[in-house]
């Protein structure tokens, strides 16, 4: 009786610090976190709290919304708001469209073709954001490549300006984003087996027929992930509308770095920058609830 | 029925059209990049007007150049050193505890690779400011490992979930302490999967400027921010070059990684 109890205490014991010395695993990654984030996270929505006086970065001490206010009702952040929005909305349409198509020909082609299809994708990944937008600025000036080409082949009579400006503020985006696209899709994409659509094609399907209703139900998990990517990166976005857009290309990012950077306003930076991610969480969850509406609908349509 | 298989062989060939664009797509500014940087001339045409090295003898000459190289590495090393030490101790931890609090510690691990660069770096420079930390290779590292660590630990557990724990149980049941243990037992076999992550680490490093961009100061620049605050006054082939070097590094470092999991996998087999 007494020796089972003192094993059993023992045993707890044992269980205890074992307990206790696994967790420590975990110390490392909460330091991080709480540190590395969440903390400075809070200080962010406490600064955003903070009243905006002139001549200092936020007022100490106050607890207000007025930078809010200030935010919300400016003509300026209005149009920011607005063109940040349409901004995420084309280029996150933009990229899942490429992104699927490249995956799709990435996982249906073979041999040398696939592997440069794959090598392509994942060298940009490679490259520094600064670098690779704004290697689109020669080829998208007035003067530049893309110009040459279009002038050569008679479809504009002059040069247009696509950088700065809006194509090149898009184009640069959708550049920097596809290749994340193409990675969550193509992952999705190995695990369907390729006979189902050579039965789709036997049965009659064309080849667009036969993605739509044999693929794409199958990969929307992918372009799930990939939404998510898109839209909380098209409403941060930074690098594209700033070195490839013009003066009316102005997203959140760039009038937040103005706030910080150059005016030393940080309680009306702190207040955009909540505002942006709350935008970009709306944004993930109207995506979302799009793709999940689809999602039943290519069911219904397939029964 | 002549007229479907026209229509095919249409779709066919607009399919592979399509995909050719693309590709030229993913590959045109990389190869402006990598052209310009052996431009003769000193502005931005492509494709390049002769060939030199004239801007890469520049680079290697330019002080200012070296410095923000010198601290790219530094700080990419750093982020690779601390976010493997980290992703690695928590996908250790979620093997034997998944508890609700590890769960979402972990789990809050994940939320900085969705939350826009340009807010982690405001956050942070707030924060860093209260320790007189902004414009130091500390707040560098910590704001990249936000990033490294998570991918550092996927990769760490799917690694894990190949591991065969029954030898991990064997060790223990012969005596081995569970240090001894994770040394001889558990270690050759998650190596590869240390170095690729590692080398992710400092591939993310590497190449981030958003948050580097803020809480980075003159004597901590790093080359991506360097690069892109020279770019903003002038267009000259430097950048080109420092991004060149770049990417060959990054390609060798994915080179290593893949000659690690191979050379591996012929160990396995031998």
């Amino acid at each position: 009786m007494s020796t089972s109890r003192i094993r059993d205490s023992l045993r707890t014991d044992l269980q205890q610090r074992d307990f206790d010395k696994r967790s420590l695993l975990f110390v490392p990654i909460a330091l991080l976190v709480f540190g590395g984030f969440v903390f400075p996270f809070l200080i962010l929505i406490r600064i955003s709290l903070a009243g905006q006086p002139s001549g200092a970065p936020y007022e100490e001490g106050s607890l207000t919304l007025e930078s809010f206010v200030h935010v919300v009702t400016s003509d300026l952040i209005q149009y920011i708001i607005g063109f940040s929005i349409l901004y995420a909305v084309t280029t996150t349409l933009l990229a899942l469209v490429v992104a699927t198509f490249y995956a799709y020909a990435a996982w249906r082609t073979s041999g040398v073709t696939k592997y440069v299809l794959l090598f392509s994708s994942i060298l940009p990944l490679l490259t520094t954001l600064a670098v690779k937008t704004y290697a689109w600025a020669p080829l998208l000036a007035p003067n530049g490549n893309v110009n040459d080409l279009l002038l050569l082949f008679s479809v504009i009579g002059e040069p247009v300006q696509f950088a700065p400006g809006l194509v090149g503020a898009v184009v640069g985006q959708v550049y920097n984003m596809v290749p994340f696209g193409i990675l969550a899709i193509y992952s999705v994409l190995i695990s369907i087996e390729e006979s189902k659509i050579e039965a789709a094609r036997d049965l009659g399907a064309s080849r667009i027929r036969s993605f739509y209703e044999v693929v794409l139900p199958e990969i929307i998990p992918g372009i799930a992930v990939a939404s998510i990517i898109f839209v909380t990166w098209s409403v941060g976005a930074y690098a594209a509308p700033q070195l490839l857009g013009g003066g009316a290309e102005r997203s959140y990012a760039v009038q937040i770095e103005s706030y910080m950077l150059a005016e030393l306003q940080w309680a009306f930076a702190g207040a955009l920058s909540v505002l942006m991610l709350l935008t970009g969480a709306i944004g993930v969850l109207i995506a979302l609830w799009v793709l999940n509406q689809s999602e039943g609908g290519v069911r219904i349509a397939g029964q | 029925m002549l007229d479907s298989r026209t229509g095919d062989q249409l779709q066919l060939y607009l399919f592979r059209f399509g995909y050719a664009m693309l590709t030229v797509f993913m590959l045109l500014p990389i190869a402006v990049v990598i052209g310009t940087s052996f431009n003769e001339s000193g502005s931005l045409v492509f494709p390049p007007e002769g060939i030199s090295f004239a801007w890469y003898v520049e680079f290697f000459a330019d002080a200012r150049w070296l410095r923000s190289f010198e601290n790219s590495l530094i700080v990419a090393t750093g982020t690779m050193v601390i976010s493997t030490l980290i992703g690695l101790t928590a996908a250790l931890g979620i093997e034997f505890r998944q508890n609700r609090v590890a769960k979402s510690i972990v789990g809050l691990g994940a939320v900085p690779l969705f939350i826009p660069p340009i807010v982690l770096g405001v956050s942070l420079l707030f924060y860093l400011s209260f320790f007189g930390l902004q414009q130091t290779y500390v707040g560098l590292i910590i704001a990249h490992s936000l990033w490294a660590t998570p991918i550092v630990f996927f990769v760490m557990q799917s690694v894990f979930s190949r591991f065969d724990w029954s030898l991990w149980d064997a060790g223990l049941d012969l005596g081995a302490s569970p240090r001894r243990s994770f040394r001889y037992v558990m270690l050759p076999s998650i190596k590869t999967g240390i170095v690729v992550s590692a080398l992710l680490a400092f591939i993310v490093s590497l190449q981030e400027f958003v948050m580097a961009l803020f809480i980075s100061g003159r004597g901590t620049r790093t080359l991506p921010v360097f690069a892109w605050l020279e770019m903003r006054t002038n267009l000259s082939p430097m950048v080109s070059v420092a991004s060149t070097i770049f990417v060959f590094i990054t390609i060798a470092a994915i080179g290593i990684a893949v000659s690690a999991s191979s050379l591996n996998r012929l160990a396995d087999y031998l």
